[in-house]
């Protein structure tokens, strides 16, 4: 094993590559038309009305980005709780993905609310609505934000215990602040895996009482999507969606920072996914033939072929990839399957909430507005750049020291990409 | 064993009796079939408080005995529960007129004991009935009786329609004169004048139908021939969806006059021409010219072909009580002592041959039994 | 696998067997207000009566200081070419029914928050902003709620409506049943404006037995059914009509609540919280036993 040669370390790169600055500039024309949406409200930033209350800032940036997110408790899960160590590389880059992702569902979600300044409301018990799914969603991601947060801090520890150097005046606390880093990084060193547990077990609630927010309305969904097991194929989903992302964001980044992918951790990993997904997708199916939803896939509307886009090209066609070994070695197939599996997840989560919701009397339709757009767009690229700027200061990817010199040269890391 | 027979006899048989006699005092007001509780509201109901409802109940709703039209009152001021608006003036003649093509009074009036029609207001009151759900207050009794047929044929709800506001800045301009009750409810309805059916009877596709011939001249009430018709087909011009009737339907307004037998009397080729009494084989003269149809032809519906002899409506007509001069000639001092017969043989009142009396060459002075006093 | 670890992983799964039966045992303590429903408000909309004059849609609108629309304004007939909804501006909307094509059958029907039994909306709000209690109306305070609009997506007569041009205090729109007005023994605004009646207030007991009676009286006049009476669990605001519901803009709808499927799921997740402690107990027994078993591993390796 070449675990122990493997500690993760800031990555020394340069931030402002070209992706970087395209990725800064649509975060500001995002963060644009945040405020817009602030100052002048929701009518005329988005194109949501009364009978399509719910847009792609939910479909997209909270359901989505939660799903999307599940790396961290899936990887966590099986690093730490099935001590498979040979994924331990895996976990940081997952964990920073989750703590960024549930921070950008949550100002996602603030730009949706129409009272966001309320958004503190549900942590009164006074206002405890128990009955809410969306109330345990709400105090689930809460939580579970605070627990990644709790999870990722050691990081931060690390890269400051031992060389805390503070400005000015405030040097004199610099052995009182090491010393408190030290007690702390010592405590948390011990209740870390109560937090690790505690993250999956947050995970596995609210991943799946995300599918349970769309059961309440079942005279508005479509049959090809309304299931009361929705909340058991919306945990399903999104656990198997942790790894592929795992892959997904770790072939990216290598390619980014000019580093040899982690090839056989990662096809290794991927030896889950496939059968994650078939378990995924004969339940899904199982339930469309108990229910006699079949019938609709014969019909062409938006809603047979958005279901087919997310099955064929979200599950099937990624599924029979990663049963094959010779597949699952190979970088490209990975991260084309790894892409299929996010992109069938983005779908899937599209498809309940907007494109399946479909109620009986209306006069209106919803298409997301171009505040909307970019404002997600400007969500997803701010994500990318703050992932961007940890990576390269804090101890998050693990390089093999010895070879990191090697890797650096910049065309043989392409060529292995590509091949 | 006797006395038990008597003792049994007792007890049996005069509940019986008693039971019989009041029997039949029961059964000459009641039929055997009717509930007790359809009428009385109480269970035990006896001579002196017999306890009748008051009002329809839902088993005496339709309880109507017919009234006369000419009973009905002109117009009612309906004021009984003024708020927002003016009372409303109710043209109740004219709806009881057109109520004759329908179901008569009770049309409306959906309880009308024999001696008399209760006003609305009698059983339904100004707040309505917490106890009896099924009964509206005043305000929707009225609103329901009227708007039911109203918004049918007039598409049109608006309250202005029937009412005058009170509130001075009420927003909008009433459209209604308070004198003109048939202006307000009431938009003139267009009679037709002359209606043309494209039937698919072959041998006479066309069917012309004077409606004012029918109305004007030979002076038909509207219930003459409408009989059950519903209020759109009169007022409701506009859309002629309502107009639309079964053939049915169509005929049986013209059979009640015109024999089903005769086609060719309705149907031709082409448009028939209108009504002119010398079709008949009579035309008229001026005088004839100016009467009222009815008054040769005084039958309510049928008009029937008259004896076009003279005799057989003037039969009285004779020498002494003729007027000749009506005719514009005014006879001399020679013939005015003549009979009638003398110059008009075998009721033929023409002008007269005047060879009975004189020969061909003999010259009267003007030839003419007397002088013209009109230019014919 | 050593015995430890086997032992470990079977208490593991008598822990979770256990914590799924016993919640269905013991009662959870979050039940909603509970009322007896005959003797909640309602209203029976007989749609076989209603003229659309729309003088609902007008007291409705001065009652709760909706807008400063002139009467004219809901005089105007045209409004019944299209198909309306409630927004922020009409609580309630009359429509013609859907299939009055032709004049003759032209009938027309109300619109309104439904104050159901058993609300979605209540059963949604994350903060409790929507409460079904006195009189069975469903009330909202705007002071608790945060916008998410779940109670739209909730509805499922699609009545809530949002202020969406409100930057800072959107509100949800809906009917309030006239709250003030009825808790002071009067009718609503719009039953209280009604010319011909069409909208009785009452008890919805008392209004049922009515509403068959109706029925009873008249059969042909009426399609056999009391819209409200059992949908979703029952209406305070009920239907008569002599078509199908579905042209009123009134959707087909079961019997079942429509909250109880997401309530217990949600219960059976989350009753006493033992299914949550349950799974982590369970993960922790098994990170647990895992630790144990590569310590073993590693020391034995060493020894050998």
């Amino acid at each position: 094993m070449t675990n122990s040669h493997e500690v993760p370390t800031p990555i020394n790169v340069k931030y402002f590559s070209k992706g970087a600055i395209v990725l800064s500039f649509l975060t500001l024309i995002g963060l644009c038309g945040y405020i817009y949406r602030l100052i002048v409200g929701l009518d005329a930033s988005t194109n949501l009305n009364n009978q399509f209350p719910w847009g792609i800032w939910i479909a997209i940036d909270v359901a989505s980005g939660v799903a999307l997110a599940a790396g961290g408790f899936t990887t966590a899960l099986l690093a730490d709780v099935f001590h498979k160590d040979k994924y331990h590389s895996l976990t940081r880059p997952a964990l920073l993905t989750a703590m960024l992702g549930y921070t950008f569902v949550v100002v996602g979600l603030l730009a949706d609310l129409g009272r966001y300044y309320n958004v503190w409301h549900p942590m009164i018990p006074s206002m405890w609505q128990g009955n809410s799914v969306l109330f345990e969603v709400g105090l689930c991601v809460m939580i579970y934000l605070n627990v990644l947060y709790c999870e990722f801090l050691p990081i931060l520890i690390e890269k400051f215990m031992g060389h805390v150097n503070l400005p000015g005046i405030l040097s004199r606390y610099n052995s009182l602040v090491e010393s408190l880093l030290r007690i702390s990084n010592r405590t948390l060193y011990r209740v870390l895996s109560l937090f690790i547990i505690a993250g999956v077990v947050l995970s596995c609630l609210h991943q799946s009482s995300l599918g349970t927010l769309m059961v309440i309305a079942p005279y508005k969904m479509h049959p090809l999507w309304y299931t009361p097991i929705l909340p058991l194929l919306f945990l399903l989903s999104a656990i198997s969606v942790g790894f592929p992302m795992v892959i997904f964001e770790s072939i990216l980044s290598a390619w980014s920072f000019k580093l040899k992918p982690e090839t056989k951790t990662l096809a290794s990993i991927a030896k889950y996914t496939p059968f994650l997904l078939f378990c995924y997708l004969s339940i899904k199916l199982g339930d469309l033939a108990i229910r006699n939803a079949f019938g609709y896939l014969t019909e062409i509307n938006i809603q047979s072929v958005a279901f087919v886009l997310e099955i064929g090209i979200g599950v099937i066609l990624p599924m029979v990839l990663l049963f094959q070994k010779s597949k699952r070695h190979s970088i490209k197939y990975l991260f084309i399957s790894a892409c299929c599996i996010i992109f069938g997840i983005l779908v899937n989560r599209i498809n309940v909430f907007l494109i399946a919701y479909t109620p009986p009397f209306s006069n209106d339709f919803y298409f997301p507005s171009l505040i909307e757009v970019i404002v997600t767009v400007g969500l997803i690229s701010g994500l990318i750049l703050i992932y961007r700027f940890m990576v390269i200061h804090l101890p998050v990817i693990s390089v093999q020291r010895v070879k990191f010199n090697i890797v650096t040269d910049t065309p043989k890391s392409k060529a292995t990409i590509k091949g | 064993m006797r006395q038990f027979i008597r003792y049994f006899f007792c007890v049996l048989m005069v509940p019986l009796l008693v039971s019989m006699v009041f029997g039949t005092a029961y059964a000459q007001n009641h039929n055997s079939d009717l509930e007790c509780k359809r009428c009385h509201s109480c269970d035990n109901p006896t001579e002196d408080s017999p306890c009748i409802h008051v009002c329809p109940t839902k088993a005496s709703k339709h309880f109507t005995s017919e009234h006369l039209l000419s009973e009905a009152p002109d117009t009612i001021v309906l004021d009984h529960i003024m708020k927002q608006f003016e009372p409303v003036r109710f043209d109740h003649k004219s709806h009881a007129k057109m109520s004759q093509m329908n179901s008569s009074c009770k049309t409306c009036h959906h309880y009308s004991p024999k001696d008399r029609i209760p006003p609305c207001h009698e059983c339904h009151g100004a707040e309505d009935n917490p106890n009896n759900l099924r009964q509206p207050s005043l305000k929707g009794a009225y609103h329901r009786q009227c708007m039911s047929c109203h918004r049918e044929w007039s598409h049109d709800t608006k309250c202005v329609v029937c009412h005058l506001s009170c509130e001075e800045d009420a927003g909008f301009v009433s459209e209604a004169d308070s004198t003109d009750i048939v202006g307000i409810s009431h938009p003139v309805i267009a009679v037709p004048t002359v209606k043309i059916y494209h039937t698919p009877y072959k041998p006479g596709p066309v069917v012309t139908f004077y409606h004012d011939e029918h109305v004007d001249l030979f002076g038909f009430e509207c219930v003459d021939c409408h009989i059950d018709e519903n209020c759109g087909y009169c007022h409701d011009l506009s859309h002629p969806d309502n107009l639309v009737k079964t053939e049915e339907e169509k005929h049986a307004m013209c059979i009640n006059c015109h024999q089903i037998n005769n086609c060719g009397h309705c149907h031709d080729h082409k448009r028939k021409p209108a009504f002119t009494h010398a079709s008949t084989g009579f035309p008229l003269n001026r005088y004839h010219n100016q009467l009222e149809c009815r008054s040769c032809h005084p039958t309510r519906k049928k008009i029937g072909k008259l004896d076009s002899h003279c005799n057989s409506c003037h039969g009285g007509w004779n020498q002494q009580n003729f007027r000749h001069s009506i005719t514009g000639l005014m006879l001399d001092e020679n013939h005015i002592e003549w009979d009638c017969v003398d110059c008009h043989p075998g009721n033929a009142y023409d002008k007269p041959d005047c060879s009975g009396c004189h020969d061909d060459d003999i010259s009267m002075e003007n030839g003419l039994p007397g002088e013209y006093i009109i230019r014919q | 696998m050593n015995k430890d670890r086997r032992k470990f992983l079977k208490m593991a799964t008598a822990t979770v067997a256990a914590a799924t039966i016993l919640p269905s045992v013991s009662e959870a303590s979050l039940e909603h207000c509970e009322e007896d429903f005959d003797n909640a408000f309602g209203v029976l909309v007989d749609t076989t009566v209603c003229i659309g004059c729309r003088n609902c849609e007008l007291a409705c609108d001065r009652q709760n200081e909706l807008t400063d629309h002139p009467k004219s304004y809901f005089m105007d007939n045209t409004v019944f070419d299209s198909r309306r909804r409630p927004s922020v501006e009409s609580y309630t909307v009359v429509n013609s029914s859907f299939d009055s094509s032709s004049t003759d059958n032209k009938s027309f029907g109300k619109i309104q928050c439904m104050h159901c039994n058993h609300p979605a909306c209540v059963s949604a709000c994350i903060v409790g902003a929507l409460t079904k209690c006195k009189h069975g109306v469903v009330s909202y305070d705007a002071w608790k709620c945060i916008g998410c609009r779940y109670c739209m997506v909730a509805c499922p007569f699609q009545i809530p409506a949002y202020e969406y041009k409100e930057a800072l205090k959107p509100r949800v729109m809906k009917c309030t049943f006239c709250y003030d007005l009825i808790h002071n023994d009067k009718k609503p605004a719009c039953v209280e404006s009604c010319p011909v009646e069409a909208l009785t207030f009452g008890k919805r007991g008392d209004l049922i037995k009515h509403a068959h009676v109706k029925i009873e009286a008249a059969p042909n006049n009426y399609y056999d059914h009391v819209f409200g009476e059992n949908e979703i669990g029952g209406t305070s605001w009920m239907y008569l009509a002599n078509k199908d519901f579905i042209n009123y803009d009134l959707p087909k709808l079961e019997e079942e609540k429509i909250p109880s499927l997401t309530e217990s799921i949600q219960h059976g997740i989350f009753k006493s919280f033992l299914p949550p402690l349950a799974l982590y107990g369970f993960l922790g027994l098994v990170m647990h036993s895992i630790r144990q078993d590569k310590k073993k591993e590693e020391e034995n390796d060493e020894q050998s």
